[in-house]
């Protein structure tokens, strides 16, 4: 996985980052109007919901996404 | 764990156990578009142009899934800048080892500059500054405050923009999982025409019907696991529709080229950042007849035996001092227009982009096919995407085999962005040409019925297997690069076995809890359906062309192979195969010396037929530079 949270208290409840995410990571929590990562495990590492999040309350791991296989590395 | 653990700036929320679905159950639209990538929204907006009601389907949101949200660059033909069109189709032949389709060429070389226009006009095109001249966001890795600064340009959020402006109503998030076909005749027994689509709301679970007179699937390809390379929303999910109606797939066994970094092979985001975030560079004009056969080597040398030889001998320890400056680059590489230092009307600069890590490793997008060679094979003669079922159109990378670029990529960057507009424009337009002289038909409720249940079974499976589990075990068969990208009877039929075994006994018991894990035991399924084609077809082809490399027939064998080999659907399940033989206009010159006719060359293929290599162990004919 590459998403992380920075800090949950700053996410304004916009819903970007459930709408954008093309691997569905995401759900949306009506009540406390906080978005859920929810399956890190299908994130793909591509950065959306990161350089969206206009309350700067998602991160970004520098770790690789798992190994590669096909790579030799 | 109480939610109210005192740690809150990492812990998630739970997660929500129900959504609700934000769209009906049920709908009817003339023209159906499933994916909303590059083909799928020229092909909407050119339905809707002509007259049809048309309604998107997407996996995702339009303009953040998909391949499309990717491009880094976007070529077009100009002949008024002096580009040459023999150069380029010289250039295309020779590069794509004569599996280039002309007539769908042509299509490119006549039309990409009006469709430059057209997506100019859409914003999807607009210029803005680099990140390493706009500021010091390039020096402070400051991704997020270059996305403010430009987020007005942001081309992501055009496709809602555009589909809005044409009023075309989408369903997001919405993956369709079949097509529904009805007999044309009353007493015919094969399905031979389309009447609707039948997919599910994946937050929520909620299946979706569509009754409609014609579709058009713009699903794109997929690869197994997204490891370097952003196409993990594409699973095959078209192919796999097209596989069960019967219709006729080529192209599996050419492999894609894109490669990730030594740094993080695995981190899109890592390896790419700059280049997702900045414009989509404009590129052309890079080739004239002088240079046309050298620019077609050094494009198959690039993309096909760099990518053998870091394969088979393996690359240096990272020290993560290396990066990639392409704007430093010359024309060919960059892929800009000859006359951009000297011609000040010329906007074609190539791809400038802020560097980024260094690209040296295979296996970015294990599974992915070469662009545009792969897909439903609609004959040698359409250029609209129309397939054996009446309705029913293809359009866009990995699920429309248009093959403009052969066997292997050699027209330079931004080619596939470009193209695939035009692909989806042309289906569009046939498609609602189409449904203008149908009327609608009532989905058969029996097998909507059925369908439905096929859908919904993995969340019925009391006992059964994770699809994470089966995504990374069917990635762990087809990525070490004996099965992709250096292939032999004995790999591809070890990997064979593997996959039938996952075919088998494994995707019936893939398990899901949620709605989610619908979508990935779907995904999975349609996966391991392509990874069967993709092993046939390589075990198919005894011969080594463009993007695919058999180790054990080192050589083109135009006698047998200068075709495209189709495989379809059997009654027992199996592949029965075709081949079609390339017209003679698209074959080069067939009696021309093998050493010429052919620009690079494989491994032990000198030696197999007899030749000895020039210096440096390539050659090509022309200028390279």
């Amino acid at each position: 996985m590459s998403v992380i949270r920075a800090d949950l208290n700053k996410c304004i409840g916009c819903q970007r980052c459930f709408k954008i995410c093309p691997m569905d990571v995401f759900r949306f929590d009506y009540v406390r109007q906080k978005s859920v990562i929810a399956y890190p495990e299908s994130c793909q590492s591509c950065g959306q919901c990161y350089l969206n999040c206009p309350a700067h309350s998602l991160g970004f791991t520098d770790g690789s996404y798992q190994q590669s296989v096909g790579t030799g590395r | 764990m109480k939610e109210t653990n005192k740690a809150p700036r990492i812990m998630e929320l739970p997660r929500p156990e129900k959504v609700t679905c934000p769209y009906e159950e049920s709908y009817q639209a003339d023209v159906v578009v499933i994916g909303c990538g590059f083909a799928g929204l020229n092909a909407a907006v050119s339905a809707k142009e002509a007259g049809q009601n048309v309604l998107v389907i997407d996996k995702g949101k339009p303009g953040y899934s998909g391949l499309s949200p990717w491009p880094s660059s976007f070529r077009w033909f100009d002949p008024e800048r002096g580009d040459d069109e023999e150069a380029f189709k010289e250039a295309m032949k020779r590069g794509g080892d004569y599996l280039c389709n002309l007539r769908w060429y042509e299509c490119w070389l006549k039309e990409s500059k009006g469709i430059y226009e057209r997506l100019t006009d859409w914003g999807i095109l607009a210029q803005y500054p680099k990140a390493a001249e706009a500021g010091d966001f390039y020096e402070r890795e400051d991704f997020v405050g270059y996305r403010e600064m430009f987020d007005k340009f942001d081309r992501h959020k055009k496709w809602i923009e555009v589909l809005k402006r044409y009023e075309i109503p989408h369903l997001e998030h919405t993956m369709v999982t079949d097509l529904i076909a009805g007999a044309a005749e009353s007493d015919a027994t094969e399905p031979s025409k389309i009447c609707g689509v039948i997919g599910f709301h994946v937050p929520s679970g909620q299946v979706i019907t569509v009754s409609a007179k014609a579709v058009v699937m713009a699903t794109g390809g997929g690869s197994y696991k997204p490891t370097g390379y952003p196409v993990g929303g594409d699973t095959f999910d078209g192919e796999y529709m097209a596989w069960e109606l019967g219709l006729p797939i080529t192209g599996k066994e050419f492999e894609d080229f894109h490669t990730t970094s030594n740094q993080a092979p695995g981190n899109v985001f890592l390896d790419n950042h700059w280049q997702y975030l900045e414009n989509i560079w404009l590129c052309g004009g890079d080739v004239d007849l002088e240079s046309a056969s050298g620019y077609a080597a050094a494009k198959g040398y690039a993309m096909v035996m760099k990518r053998v030889q870091n394969s088979v001998n393996g690359v240096p320890l990272a020290n993560g001092s290396e990066i990639q400056n392409v704007a430093t680059a010359n024309y060919t590489r960059r892929g800009g227009s000859k006359v951009y230092d000297t011609d000040p009307e010329e906007v074609r600069s190539g791809k400038m982009s802020t560097p980024v890590a260094a690209s040296t490793l295979a296996g970015a997008a294990t599974g992915m096919c070469c662009h545009l060679t792969s897909g439903v094979f609609c004959g040698l003669g359409e250029t609209d995407g129309k397939t054996e079922i009446a309705g029913l159109y293809v359009a866009g990378d990995g699920i429309h085999a248009t093959s403009p670029s052969g066997s292997a990529y050699p027209c330079g960057v931004g080619f596939t962005s470009c193209f695939t507009s035009i692909d989806g424009d042309h289906a569009g337009r046939a498609a609602a040409s189409y449904a203008a002289g149908q009327s609608f038909e009532a989905l058969p409720e029996e097998e909507v019925l059925q369908k439905k249940e096929e859908i919904l079974a993995p969340l019925n499976h009391e006992n059964g297997f994770d699809p994470n589990w089966a995504r990374d075990v069917l990635h762990s068969i087809m990525a070490p690069y004996w099965i992709t990208v250096v292939k032999s009877e004995e790999t591809l039929q070890a990997a064979l076995v593997q996959v039938e075994y996952m075919r088998d006994h494994v995707i019936p018991k893939l398990q899901a809890a949620t709605s989610h894990d619908l979508r990935l035991c779907l995904e999975m399924k349609h996966k391991v359906l392509s990874a069967e084609l993709k092993l046939r077809a390589g075990l198919e082809r005894k011969e080594s062309r463009g993007s695919t490399y058999r180790e054990d027939y080192p050589f083109r064998d135009d006698e047998n192979y200068l075709c495209y080999i189709t495989q379809r659907k059997a009654a027992d399940g199996e592949s029965t195969f075709n081949r079609v033989p390339v017209p003679d206009a698209w074959a080069g010159d067939r009696e021309e010396a093998y050493q010429s006719r052919y620009v690079f060359y494989f491994p032990g293929e000198p030696e197999k037929m007899g030749f000895r290599l020039p210096e440096r162990g390539r050659k090509g004919k022309g200028e390279r530079k």
